[in-house]
């Protein structure tokens, strides 16, 4: 049984509207435990509406999602609340940390949720900060720091609970390329040495030929679905 | 998640959102501060006003009688009050003479205030009008039936004259006549300038020595309590019905219960209209708790997507916004009555010249309902946001 299985799902906005919205056009798409994805497709194209239905963050209107072998449809707010905390780290294109509170806070955010005692709860968050390269910012708030050391900030929160599934949305969107490649190294480490599951959406071709599969999405729905190797054929 | 997690978070929110947190305690601290000064400045002023009824004696009847010619009908009256027993605790003839009383180099005469009132009274003047013996002695019966001229000082009087001396025992001089002082009075109104308390008594027998009128006109009866003082009223009119003939004289019977009756029902509407007034300006400070509440939704709304979508569950968001609300209404609601007792003090000082303190279920009720709208606009947000799918609140902006 596949760690993700995604039938037919659609994402309509503005149902049966003049303005209706297919985001989702009917997916099927199922990922293993293991897999490095990247998901990648033009602007407009679905792929943050689909990040956002993999990860629990909002519901498909239509069609089927499970995840670990249970329907996401069916399960409570607070257990999907669990299922983010537990089983899903997130990077999000826009960052989302709180601007009131300092990194290490910030990172240490899913732990609280988690009930983890202060102690190792801090431990933990500094670790994932120093692997992140800001050992020496734990204090800064996300406004006195760059765009490329909050994006590594929202990393170290989503790795800091040892999620067995990475979704990273535009991860290297707003950095620099040297830092975008670190942060895929991070990424490819943890999937390396931890056996995560990474789900990487972007729109540039280079950063997704760094993954093990390709998939290629446009209007809502899948276009191709191949093993890396097989990219070249087709771009 | 525990409580105490919950608490740490809270505060830790509330410390890095100063301006918000202090903007947010700044509306309950002007919601109950001004509602507390509102009415305890009218409540003060309500009590001082009944003291100040009370200290001039409660269950006064003052009459009246007045007779053309021969007939002396004052003799009369006094006997038929006495007469009535029970229903009555004293009688005095009402009549005041002037001054000066003169001690040593001492007038009463060049008071600056004007000299005190000199009362022609019987044994129950003092009961009759709430004196009280602090030095010496009252007047008493062998005083009046004998003419002796002995005199009792009110507390300003005796002051004046006698400054720290103990004025028992001394003579006095009033119009020349040379009076022995028998006592002073306690103070009834230490605080004000024109007091009641510049005042002397001497025994009413004395009144043809002191004044060319040989009749006393009007008496105070203090009837036994609120509850028959219409009865004594009653009862002395249909005496003087009886008595006085309405083409050759006039009588008037007066109670002063009537007259506080109708400064309690002033002071019970004053008291309504400011009620009202501070109704509103809780409710006005109510709803500026409410908008600095609702304004940060937005800023709010998406932490509680963040915090939603990083795994916490909808009850962890609701006791986190409660303990901030809470914590920062009360601690606004605390300085706020702190605030309110302040004001009020300083109020009674310049309105009142007294010293008032507000009523405390007063103050507790207007804390609790600052506190109150404080909690419900600042959960009502976070309830609603934290039951958007995170990816709606987090593209609030």
């Amino acid at each position: 049984m596949s760690l993700i299985e995604l039938r037919q799902i659609y994402k309509i906005y503005n149902e049966g509207m003049e303005n209706e919205v297919r985001a989702l056009n009917g997916v099927t798409l199922s990922v293993g435990r293991g897999e490095f994805v990247a998901i990648i497709g033009a602007s407009g194209s679905g792929k943050s509406t689909l990040m956002n239905v993999l990860g629990c963050l909002d519901l498909p209107s239509r069609g089927s999602y499970s995840l670990n072998g249970k329907l996401a449809s069916q399960m409570s707010d607070d257990e999907l609340s669990r299922i983010r905390n537990v089983e899903i780290g997130f990077i999000f294109q826009g960052y989302n940390l709180i601007p009131a509170l300092d990194a290490l806070e910030n990172v240490e955010l899913p732990l609280i949720y988690q009930g983890i005692p202060a102690e190792k709860r801090s431990r933990i968050a500094k670790e994932s900060l120093e692997r992140v390269g800001l050992g020496g910012r734990l204090h800064d708030r996300p406004s006195q720091m760059s765009g490329g050391q909050q994006q590594r900030v929202a990393i170290a929160r989503a790795i800091s609970t040892n999620a067995p599934i990475i979704m990273a949305d535009e991860p290297t969107g707003a950095l620099d390329s040297k830092t975008g490649h670190q942060v895929l190294e991070i990424l490819h480490q943890l999937h390396r040495e931890r056996g995560t599951t990474i789900l990487l959406i972007t729109h540039d071709s280079k950063v997704a030929a760094t993954a093990h599969r390709v998939i290629r999405i446009a209007d809502g729905q899948i276009v191709v679905d191949c093993p890396r190797e097989e990219i070249a054929l087709w771009t | 998640m525990d409580l105490k997690q919950s608490f740490r978070m809270a505060f830790k929110s509330i410390r890095s959102n100063k301006v918000r947190s202090l903007l947010t305690m700044l509306g309950i601290i002007i919601g109950v501060a001004a509602v507390i000064i509102m009415v305890s400045v009218v409540q003060g002023s309500n009590r001082h006003i009944k003291e100040y009824y009370e200290r001039m004696g409660n269950d006064r009847i003052t009459i009246s009688a007045e007779q053309m010619g021969d007939a002396d009908i004052s003799q009369a009256l006094y006997d038929y009050c006495l007469g009535l027993g029970p229903l009555v605790l004293g009688v005095t003839p009402d009549v005041s003479t002037e001054g000066p009383i003169i001690y040593r180099d001492r007038s009463t005469g060049d008071m600056e205030s004007g000299g005190p009132s000199i009362k022609l009274g019987s044994p129950q003047f003092s009961l009759c009008n709430n004196f009280q013996i602090q030095k010496g002695r009252d007047l008493c019966q062998m005083d009046v039936q004998s003419g002796q001229q002995v005199i009792v000082l009110g507390a300003r009087t005796a002051q004046y004259l006698f400054n720290y001396q103990d004025p028992v025992g001394k003579t006095v001089l009033l119009r020349g006549h040379p009076f022995e002082v028998v006592g002073v009075y306690r103070a009834k109104d230490p605080d004000s300038e024109y007091s009641m308390d510049n005042m002397a008594v001497v025994p009413y027998t004395l009144c043809r020595l002191l004044d060319r009128r040989s009749t006393l006109g009007s008496f105070t009866v203090r009837a036994a309590g609120s509850a028959v003082t219409a009865e004594v009223s009653s009862r002395v009119s249909g005496f003087l019905k009886g008595q006085i003939d309405g083409q050759r004289g006039y009588f008037s019977v007066y109670s002063e219960n009537q007259d506080m009756k109708q400064s309690d029902e002033q002071n019970r509407m004053m008291s309504m209209v400011l009620g009202g007034i501070a109704s509103i300006s809780l409710l006005v400070g109510g709803i500026g708790i409410m908008n600095i509440m609702l304004v940060t939704v937005t800023e709010r709304t998406r932490e509680i997507g963040i915090r939603k979508a990083i795994g916490a569950r909808r009850r962890s968001i609701l006791v986190q916004f409660l303990i901030e609300a809470s914590v920062v209404c009360g601690i606004g609601g605390l300085l706020g009555i702190a605030a309110g007792v302040a004001g009020t003090l300083l109020a009674g000082q310049i309105i009142l010249r007294a010293v008032i303190l507000p009523d405390l279920p007063m103050s507790i009720g207007a804390f609790l309902f600052s506190v109150a709208m404080g909690v419900g606009f600042g959960m009502y947000p976070a309830a609603k946001a934290s039951k958007l799918q995170p990816v709606v609140a987090l593209r609030a902006d």
